[in-house]
């Protein structure tokens, strides 16, 4: 069994607007195995975020093939790729996007809602178990707009990790975090990788960028560098900041 | 920096051309219908008369068990009345009548006011010539005197200075003209015609006595209310004096133009509320309209906040918008509703044979005005305001920082749904209420009445009391008549009656031989249409015999006592019988009517005047004309010729029996049975356009708080969908929402349109079968308003990709 977990080949994405195409990603090829934690950098409106959107089945490629976990996903169903965002993919999003209507418990809850092969009372033990890996026991029944941004962020990472997805893709996880908070939640995907997660955050945050093991550089559409972070470079990265 | 603002709203309008003409179709739908609505029942019913002192003239009216209907009072009661009744002042008495006028083009017929001596005085006026009436001018006996109108001494006396030295011949006898009343001048009916009104002091018995229309002024600082409470008192003294006669009657004042909105208040208080509700509907939907506008230049709010922009100029920049569009809309709706009430006239006049009231000038005037500046006033604070304090009270900085207008949080939402409620709410219950509206005036107009009524025409004729003063005299003219109008090639047949199948004709009540009744009041006897008829004409109109026979010749003679009556009649009273054979009598005690007539017949029902309730459903009893002849006749002519030659025909026979006769009211028989129908029927036109415009306003509007409601959540969606959520789900989701904001609106909605459309249905006697349709129906239609306007935004927003979703602003 290959330890493959994701194999992207030409990957292309064209937006169309008003005649207009615009490339945003050109000719992507690479590879994530199970148990990586890969980070992808480069300057604002290089494809780094279209390029999540695809992993994370969130957009289709114009052209390319996509497999995960050895399946061809290039060309299934919406209702197929619901299914795999639900069972297969984490989100953490820069901006959190927790839904106000809902608590904190609701939150993390939402997705595990969406699966028919839970009960009630497995649910709540994933949700506990989610908020307990977060350290948010205590702020189960809160809304989000009672949490700070950093407290909001580590729900978000709860919900991501509350299925037992495959891989976790994070998008400028610290992004909207000042850097006390951002640490933090830096922390919590380190300790997740530890245990065995399967982690891609898109990072324009050098810092964050250096804790991944392998970080996948960005331009104008394009991978222009893949190469593994080494472990003296990690822990410089970590000590500097 | 008020024009700035002024020039700024106008620009970011002409940007949006569909927005702006949308928005502004809506506030002129809103307002134009509203202000008719208003206007019209307060020109109908409420207006102040325009007479000096005239707020506080009021009328004097009975009642029945509750019942106003318009019922004229007991002269001994009102003789009561004034002696007890100290809230009110200036009491007077009137009856209509119409009478026969002998004029120089031939016998005109006249609608006329019997009139107590004060009646000039009540309306502070004076004649222009001559004098008003004296109080010696009441006494039987006395000078026979008319004062007559401005227009018909312009038109019978050529408006000369001669009029007082001349004399009018009314109802074959002659009459002394002593005053003119001024150019214009009509009250309290339009007719140009006052008489005195004498009452013979020999008919003042409780049982038999004259009935009036009483008038007086409210005494200063008393209110109608107060008036109202001080003669039920009295009201009910005189009951417990005479139970006989007084049991369940009443008395009550109002405006004089109210009088004839007493028993229709359910129908004009639900056409008032609907209006409200319509103005409201497109207050909401304009309102929406903004605020989704308002929050899509979050951005630039934000920017001007962080230029240093107070608050309050910001909602005034924004008041600006909801300033012109309600303008702009208001006046539109102003004009068309100015345009409306023009036609209104015409379209009014049509309802009644007589002239219209006269106080009812259907326009603009200080009423429409007033109330269109308040409307107007209102609807752009309530269109502007909310929008103008929710989109300048966001959390700028996020909005700069994040360069999203934001996430709607839970008051967003919840005002979101508050619209939608409402929307919901309203609309059920304008559709309920004009759906049972329109039900009730399509039952009404397709009621079977009885009689056929195809190539009939039919015409009135009014025998003056000087020339026919015995019912052998009447009952003469009425076989000869009948027989010059059949020898004619122009009339196939010719029926005579005091009443036709259809018309309204006067109600008696009735004592059924062998049957007790409650000795204490004569209410207590059953009511019955009293119809005379000649014999013939039931079959020539085609009113079923059921059972027995119709009127033959052995029926003719004054001195025989047979009657016809419905199936309804012997259905009530003989319902294990057979009703031929069966006796009745008419409840009244002079001996003249002390005769119990036997029941030869049994026809179908027929319906007398009103097609509603009880007036519907109300039995008849028919005499022949031969036996008990009426002094005023409706002729039925089943024409063998063009309508023109037999009304020809008609004037030729009736100048040939008595110059002094006139024929009025020439029309089809379908016409003058529409025109019984035609009140209902145009209300009910009016509430059906109330109704398309509330479907209309509702579909958009419920429409365009969904979409914006969804379109606000977009990003939510994408969460969603990207954390597994399918198409399926979310749509199912969203419409699961629609459906709860559906039983939050609609259930206080089918309350609040079933309990107007129950109101109305109990009046107009509509089936509860089709009150329980007309429920389910329209109930269908907002469901279904609600569901598509839920799912087509909710689709809308799954087409894009959820990536796109997630970044949506």
């Amino acid at each position: 069994m290959s330890n493959t977990l994701i194999k992207l080949e030409n990957i292309q994405k064209i937006f169309f607007t008003d005649e207009v195409e615009t490339h945003a990603l050109s000719d992507i090829t690479l590879t994530i195995d199970k148990g990586e934690y890969v980070s992808i950098s480069g300057p604002s409106g290089c494809g780094k975020s279209t390029l999540l959107s695809l992993l994370g089945l969130l957009d289709a490629s114009t052209e390319g093939l996509y497999q995960l976990a050895e399946h061809d996903v290039s060309n299934i169903s919406k209702r197929e790729r619901a299914r795999i965002r639900n069972m297969e993919i984490g989100f953490i999003f820069q901006s959190f996007n927790l839904i106000s209507d809902l608590d904190v418990e609701e939150n993390i809850e939402l997705p595990l809602t969406y699966r028919k092969d839970l009960n009630k009372a497995q649910r709540k033990t994933m949700v506990d178990n989610a908020l307990a890996k977060v350290n948010m026991s205590h702020r189960a029944k809160h809304f989000p707009s009672q949490l700070s941004g950093g407290q909001q962020q580590r729900i978000a990472v709860a919900r991501a990790i509350a299925g037992n997805p495959s891989i976790i893709l994070a998008d400028e996880p610290t992004g909207n975090l000042d850097s006390k908070n951002a640490e933090a939640v830096m922390e919590l995907l380190d300790l997740l990788h530890a245990e065995g997660a399967t982690i891609c955050m898109v990072t324009h945050d050098p810092r964050s960028a250096q804790r991944a093991a392998r970080n996948i550089d960005i331009l104008d559409g394009q991978v222009i560098s893949d190469k593994p972070l080494s472990k003296e470079n990690k822990s410089n990265t970590i000590v500097a900041a | 920096m008020i024009w700035q603002d002024f020039k700024y709203a106008i620009r970011l309008l002409s940007k949006k051309p569909g927005f702006t003409a949308l928005t502004t179709l809506v506030m002129a739908t809103g307002i134009g219908l509203s202000v008719y609505m208003f206007t019209f029942f307060h020109t109908i019913l409420f207006k102040d008369l325009d007479f000096k002192d005239g707020a506080s003239l009021v009328m004097i009216s009975g009642s029945v068990n509750g019942k106003q209907d318009g019922y004229r009072i007991n002269a001994l009661d009102y003789a009561e009345i004034m002696r007890s009744v100290k809230g009110l002042k200036e009491y007077g008495g009137y009856n209509n009548a119409n009478v026969v006028v002998s004029a120089t083009e031939g016998a005109i017929r006249f609608p006329a006011v019997l009139a107590q001596a004060n009646i000039f005085q009540l309306t502070r006026t004076e004649p222009i010539l001559g004098r008003s009436f004296r109080s010696e001018d009441e006494k039987i006996g006395s000078e026979k005197v008319v004062v007559i109108g401005f227009e018909l001494w312009q038109s019978q006396f050529s408006g000369g200075n001669d009029v007082l030295k001349q004399s009018m011949r009314i109802n074959g006898e002659k009459y002394n003209v002593v005053g003119v009343m001024p150019e214009g001048y009509m009250f309290p009916r339009n007719a140009q015609i006052w008489l005195p009104l004498q009452i013979d002091p020999r008919l003042l018995t409780r049982e038999n006595s004259t009935v009036l229309r009483g008038l007086a002024h409210l005494e200063d600082g008393v209110s109608m209310a107060e008036v109202n409470r001080e003669l039920s008192v009295v009201m009910k003294r005189i009951e417990n004096q005479h139970p006989q006669t007084n049991t369940g009657v009443g008395a009550h004042v109002t405006s004089i133009p109210g009088v004839g909105g007493a028993d229709g208040a359910p129908v004009i208080y639900t056409m008032h509320t609907v209006a409200v509700l319509i103005l409201l509907l497109a207050s909401i939907n304009v309102g929406n309209l903004l605020l989704s506008r308002a929050l899509e230049r979050g951005k630039e709010t934000a920017i001007r906040v962080a230029l240093g922009a107070p608050r309050s100029r910001l909602i005034s920049q924004m008041l600006w918008e909801s300033t012109i569009i309600c303008t702009l809309g208001g006046m539109i709706g102003f004009l068309v509703m100015a345009w409306g009430l023009e036609v209104t006239e015409p379209i009014v006049a049509t309802f009644y044979a007589d002239p219209l009231a006269f106080w009812w000038d259907f326009g603009i005037d200080s009423y429409s005005v007033t109330l269109f500046l308040i409307i107007l006033i209102s609807t752009i604070f309530v269109t502007g305001l909310l929008p103008a304090w929710r989109s300048t009270g966001g959390d700028f900085n996020a909005v700069l920082r994040d360069g999203t207008r934001g996430a709607q949080g839970k008051k967003a939402g919840r005002l979101n749904r508050a619209l939608v409620i409402s929307e919901i709410f309203i609309s059920m219950t304008v559709l309920i209420a004009s759906a049972v509206m329109v039900q009730s005036a399509y039952e009404q107009t397709n009621r079977d009445m009885g009689a056929n009524t195809e190539n009939t025409l039919v015409a009135s004729v009014l025998l003056p009391e000087a020339n026919y003063d015995s019912d052998a005299k009447k009952a003469q003219f009425t076989k000869t008549l009948q027989s010059r109008l059949e020898n004619s090639g122009a009339i196939e047949t010719a029926m005579l009656a005091t009443s036709l199948p259809g018309h309204y004709s006067s109600i008696s009540k009735v004592i059924i031989e062998g049957k007790e009744y409650g000795k204490d009041s004569n209410n207590s006897y059953p009511s019955a249409n009293d119809i005379a008829i000649m014999p013939g004409s039931l079959a020539k109109l085609g009113v079923e015999l059921r059972q027995g026979r119709y009127f033959n010749n052995s029926d003719d003679g004054l001195e025989k006592s047979t009657a016809l009556v419905s199936e309804s009649f012997a259905k009530r009273h003989f319902p294990q019988q057979d009703a031929i054979g069966q006796r009745f009598r008419l409840a009244k005690t002079t001996k003249d009517t002390l005769q119990w007539v036997t029941i030869v017949g049994v026809v179908e029902h027929t319906i007398q005047g009103n097609r509603d309730g009880d007036a519907a459903s109300m039995p008849s009893i028919y005499r022949p004309l031969t036996q008990t002849p009426g002094k005023q006749l409706t002729i039925a002519m089943q024409l063998s010729a063009k309508a023109n030659l037999a009304v020809q025909h008609l004037r030729k026979v009736l100048q040939g029996i008595d110059s002094e006769l006139a024929s009025y009211r020439i029309e089809t028989y379908q016409a003058s049975n529409d025109r019984i129908t035609a009140p209902v029927v145009f209300i009910s036109s009016l509430t059906a356009i109330f109704a398309l415009a509330g479907v209309v306003l509702a579909a958009s509007g419920i429409y365009g708080v969904m979409a914006n409601t969804i379109s606000q959540r977009t990003q939510e969606i994408g969460i969603k969908r990207a954390l597994g959520a399918d198409e399926e789900r979310i749509t199912k989701e969203f419409v699961f929402a629609g459906v709860k904001l559906l039983l939050w609106g609609g259930i206080p909605g089918i309350l609040a349109g079933g309990f107007m459309g129950f109101a109305m249905a109990q009046m107009f006697g509509t089936s509860y079968s089709a009150l329980i349709f007309m429920v389910i129906t329209m109930v269908s239609i907002v469901v279904a308003t609600v569901l598509v306007a839920t799912y087509l935004p909710t689709k809308n927003a799954l087409r894009l990709e959820p990536s796109q979703a997630l970044h949506y602003e």
